[in-house]
């Protein structure tokens, strides 16, 4: 439980912050989206932290509700797919789907919804990383 | 509509079903007896949420508008009808004091997307032009 109140925990709520930053940022000045590249896959490592210390914490006895918390998991999990949606965009994608209108989107256009899709998802995160502490501080 | 601000909707909207829909599913499928009402409203704003999010990403542009102007007199209705009459509302829903638990988002949202839509239809309408006027009718 420490390490998950003392480590995991504040790493979600630091790289959350990060993300939310390099995307507001990126919607700033476009070059940032490097910034924001770069702390994706940071951001996958951390959420796969975050379920691992909390499958662990689930099955090792702490007493809780197991489907709301596990609901609550999943979510940052499913959250991670939202990132980088920009790609979906790019000239490439759009022309591999018979959608006439999926939007084409242009080099700027990607960073600016990478960016607006981090802050989002920056936010979701870590309401859903306090929404676990408050149920795993409960059964505590 | 700017195809940025469609994606940032239909992010904004994948974000508000997720955690809707996880949040009336469960309450349904374990407490809907204690307060079915605020529950079901729960689960019917996470429907609307998934419906206009696929609406934005599929540009049906009328299930859209239809979408967002149910949600936000929803938003509306259910917010108001929370201070009125607080007796009929024995837990929370989404919508419950104008989307306060979700940092109002459910209420900016829709009135956002709205706008956004409005002003897509109306440039989309003025591109169209007058309609030719009928002659000799007979």
């Amino acid at each position: 439980m420490e390490l998950y109140t003392g480590v995991i925990h504040p790493l979600v709520l630091v790289v959350s912050a990060l993300l939310a930053l390099a995307g507001i940022a990126t919607l700033v000045w476009a070059p940032a989206h490097r910034a924001l590249r770069v702390l994706v896959p940071v951001t996958y490592v951390i959420v796969a932290a975050h379920t691992v210390t909390v499958a662990f914490l689930l099955f090792t006895g702490t007493d809780v509700d197991l489907i709301l918390t596990l609901g609550y998991v999943i979510a940052s999990v499913a959250l991670l797919a939202l990132l980088g949606i920009g790609r979906l965009g790019t000239p490439e994608a759009a022309a591999a789907d018979p959608d006439p209108h999926r939007p084409v989107l242009t080099a700027v256009q990607v960073t600016r919804v990478d960016a607006a899709a981090a802050v989002i998802v920056a936010v979701a995160l870590a309401v859903v990383a306090w929404r676990v502490l408050v149920i795993l501080q409960g059964a505590a | 509509m700017n195809p940025v601000a469609r994606i940032a909707l239909i992010v904004a909207y994948a974000v508000l079903a997720l955690a809707a829909l996880g949040r009336s599913s469960y309450q349904i499928a374990t407490k809907l007896s204690e307060a079915p009402v605020p529950y079901l409203v729960s689960g019917v704003s996470a429907v609307l949420y998934l419906v206009i999010a696929i609406a934005l990403w599929r540009h049906w542009a009328g299930v859209a508008l239809v979408g967002t102007a149910i949600e936000l007199a929803g938003v509306l209705t259910v917010g108001t009808l929370g201070y009125v009459e607080a007796s009929w509302w024995p837990d929370e829903t989404v919508w419950t004091g104008y989307g306060s638990a979700y940092g109002w988002v459910p209420l900016l949202l829709p009135a956002i997307a709205l706008a956004l839509l409005l002003r897509e239809r109306r440039a989309r309408a003025n591109d169209a032009g007058p309609a030719p006027a009928q002659e000799g009718t007979s």
